[in-house]
């Protein structure tokens, strides 16, 4: 119900991932918002991997959505960064922070904004490094004799 | 309202899943430099795109220059991640970038631990742009350069001293395409990081 829904996510756009513009969208990305622009409000706007979760309440209220709002809702009852959802559901990153802040001020949605003093904090760079330290040189057996 | 921690705003609905700490790096430099192949070295998925606004400030004489104030421009973005553990998750976006231009990428850079500028060394000119931002915004980064087929045709000191690059930023050569390589460069950047925030 929902794919055929959103003529946006209908654009099947091939993957060039360094063109820089890219193809227009069918429908203008800022009609879903009703011409509403990330970072209006004041402050700047909620980072790219700020992490979203659907509310009970978001749940409860799923089958009552439409469009953009329900597909959110539904994808981020595993807990997505905004970049991912913009990526799902094809919608511009600023048309998801709109609608996310929509959705998080309807009790739809929690919104986990990250602290910017993060990338200063010795113990999760600590957490970072040996995380990263634990990944082997490649994927799978491919070169297991190197 | 922005909480220190991910705040238990969710504390009353009990379906609500708590996420991981987001925190994320940086891929720079010039189209078709390597990024998406970094990412997709190392990300647990296979690397999203998604359209991101960019703002741009025309630098000096250039067909855009007439428009007296920044414009926006969207940009292709592509990233991918690494959990690190149940409760954190490293994010890694891969930014466009052009030359002529001195991008804004404060909606996309801030708050990130590090950022690796990748180089290819037949077109030096496309990561000057990389450069001068995280030099200018203060934020830890890497030159690395990408080998193609193992090759490198200038030495290091001769790429450091054409993007005027300051010593204490490490440069150094590694394989887009293999994990390990891609692991130990942005391990270079993050030890720079944490170096840099035990002060």
């Amino acid at each position: 119900m929902a794919a055929g829904d959103t003529p946006v996510g209908e654009e099947a756009r091939p993957g060039r991932p360094d063109d820089p513009v890219g193809r227009a969208p069918a429908v203008r990305p800022f009609l879903v918002t009703a011409g509403r622009v990330a970072g209006a409000r004041s402050g700047p706007p909620i980072p790219v991997e700020t992490q979203v979760v659907t509310t009970a309440a978001g749940v409860t209220a799923l089958d009552g959505l439409s469009f953009e709002a329900h597909d959110i809702v539904a994808l981020c009852r595993q807990p997505q960064s905004l970049a991912e959802i913009a990526a799902k559901l094809r919608l511009h990153l600023n048309v998801v922070r709109v609608l996310a802040e929509d959705l998080r001020s309807e009790g739809h949605l929690s919104v986990y904004v990250p602290n910017a003093d993060l990338a200063q904090d010795i113990s999760v760079l600590r957490r970072v490094i040996d995380g990263l330290r634990t990944i082997p040189d490649s994927r799978g057996a491919l070169r297991d004799t190197d | 309202m922005t909480p220190t921690e991910p705040a238990a705003r969710g504390a009353a609905a009990p379906t609500a899943v708590r996420p991981p700490l987001p925190v994320k790096m940086v891929i720079a430099g010039g189209f078709g430099v390597g990024k998406t192949t970094t990412v997709g070295s190392i990300s647990e998925i296979r690397p999203l795109t998604t359209e991101a606004a960019i703002t741009e400030v025309a630098a000096g004489v250039d067909d855009l220059s007439h428009t007296p104030h920044k414009t926006t421009t969207t940009v292709a973005m592509d990233f991918g991640c690494i959990t690190i553990d149940s409760t954190l998750k490293l994010y890694l976006f891969g930014t466009p970038g052009q030359d002529r231009f001195g991008f804004m990428w404060d909606d996309l850079v801030e708050g990130a631990l590090g950022g690796l500028v990748i180089v290819d060394t037949r077109r030096l000119d496309d990561c000057y742009a990389a450069v001068d931002y995280f030099e200018h915004k203060g934020i830890p980064f890497a030159v690395a350069v990408n080998a193609f087929d193992g090759r490198v045709e200038h030495a290091l000191d001769e790429v450091r001293w054409a993007l005027d690059i300051a010593e204490q930023v490490p440069v150094f050569t590694y394989d887009a395409r293999e994990r390990g390589s891609v692991r130990d460069a942005l391990l270079v950047v993050l030890e720079l990081a944490l170096a840099r925030a035990q002060g």
